[in-house]
């Protein structure tokens, strides 16, 4: 394991301008938003994009946000889910993930050869994703991708928290069934 | 949150430890596009046109489906008559012979008469005299002798039905009696009397 999960980080106080807003919404959901879209979309570039795309509707929207609804992380993944969804009708092509270089994955390990195994490992893991039905990859995605908590997790799809832990134990153990199947 | 069961544990651990963080620019350069008014192309939340042409067609086919069913299994229920006049029916030589048919749904015969029509109203009426009659399944009437003779016409709309595909198939004796009259529906393989 070369990270440990991160506790929920608490609000960030909405700044009076919308520029403001804007930026202190990125820095608090920029990377989640990403890793959440990088479970879906084949490669950094394209999750760049998406989450770019996100962004600008989250920021075209903040006047129509309202504090006293839901949090903002709630609010922000609900764009960023239609505009993945979007992304991904418009596609319409088979998602693959190449086993090359992640420039996007952060990694703690010390030397280059960890680096590569662990690159390979991850390329893996996301192949076997991606072999998933769309809902547990969004059940994936959001649990590993953007560290949402359970309750989170549970108001963005709209379902409670025992069905959110229900449906990832599931897309696990089918994940668990891909990766079992994948040649060495 | 409770963990998740033991064999999906390493699973789990190999998830968590998967991060992935955007270029460093990511942040300012959507700041700017959002500063320069951009907008992200939506994709439209309508129907497409041809989608929607497509329905139509779909609901204009269903609706003429609909009707055509109606119209021959639902049409409402009832007699149908048909009187046709005049033939020689009964062989006596006279064009003078009626055929009234009774029938529920234009299939199913329930009252079938011939008739000589003596008053020349070419439709059945009092002063008319009766050849034959019987209800819903054709019966021989008297005895068949050997001097009987079968005598059919086809095709033509007898049961009401619409289309001229009926025969009618008489078995008497001429020039007026008749023993047994019925009408099929006139195929490759006729259907069965009626």
């Amino acid at each position: 394991m070369l990270r440990t999960q991160l506790a929920s980080p608490p609000p960030p106080a909405l700044p009076a301008t919308a520029e403001e807003r804007c930026r202190v919404w990125y820095a608090a959901y920029g990377q989640a938003v990403y890793s959440y879209i990088r479970f879906h979309v084949s490669s950094a570039d394209v999750a760049d994009d998406v989450t770019a795309d996100s962004f600008l509707k989250v920021f075209r929207a903040a006047d129509r946000y309202d504090a006293s609804r839901g949090e903002a992380r709630i609010w922000v993944f609900g764009i960023a889910r239609n505009t993945l969804r979007d992304h991904l009708r418009r596609e319409r092509v088979r998602r693959h993930t190449s086993l090359g270089a992640m420039r996007d994955l952060v990694f703690d390990a010390p030397s280059p050869e960890e680096r590569l195994l662990w690159e390979e490992q991850v390329g893996r893991l996301l192949l076997a994703v991606n072999e998933l039905n769309a809902n547990d990859r969004e059940i994936v995605g959001l649990r590993y991708g953007s560290e949402l908590d359970n309750a989170a997790i549970a108001a963005v799809l709209g379902i409670g928290e025992s069905g959110v832990r229900t449906r990832l134990w599931r897309a696990l153990s089918r994940l668990r069934t891909i990766m079992d199947c994948q040649p060495e | 949150m409770s963990g998740p069961p033991d064999d999906l544990k390493d699973l789990d651990g190999l998830l968590r430890g998967v991060r992935f963080a955007p270029r460093a620019s990511l942040g300012a350069e959507v700041v700017g596009r959002w500063r320069h008014g951009e907008r992200v192309a939506e994709l439209p939340r309508f129907l497409p046109r041809r989608r929607v042409l497509g329905l139509a067609a779909a609901a204009l086919l269903l609706g003429l489906g609909l009707v055509t069913f109606w119209m021959i299994a639902l049409r409402p229920l009832g007699a149908v008559t048909v009187d046709r006049c005049c033939q020689d029916l009964d062989g006596g030589g006279s064009m003078d012979d009626g055929l009234l048919v009774v029938s529920e749904h234009g299939s199913a015969v329930k009252r079938l008469m011939i008739y000589e029509d003596r008053d020349g109203s070419r439709t059945f009426s009092p002063p008319d005299t009766m050849r034959f009659e019987r209800h819903g399944a054709p019966v021989v009437q008297g005895e068949m002798t050997g001097d009987h003779r079968t005598i059919q016409f086809c095709c033509l709309d007898y049961d009401g039905g619409g289309p001229s595909d009926d025969a009618l198939l008489i078995v008497g004796r001429p020039p007026d009696m008749i023993a047994m009259a019925a009408i099929y529906e006139h195929h490759a393989s006729p259907g069965p009397l009626r």
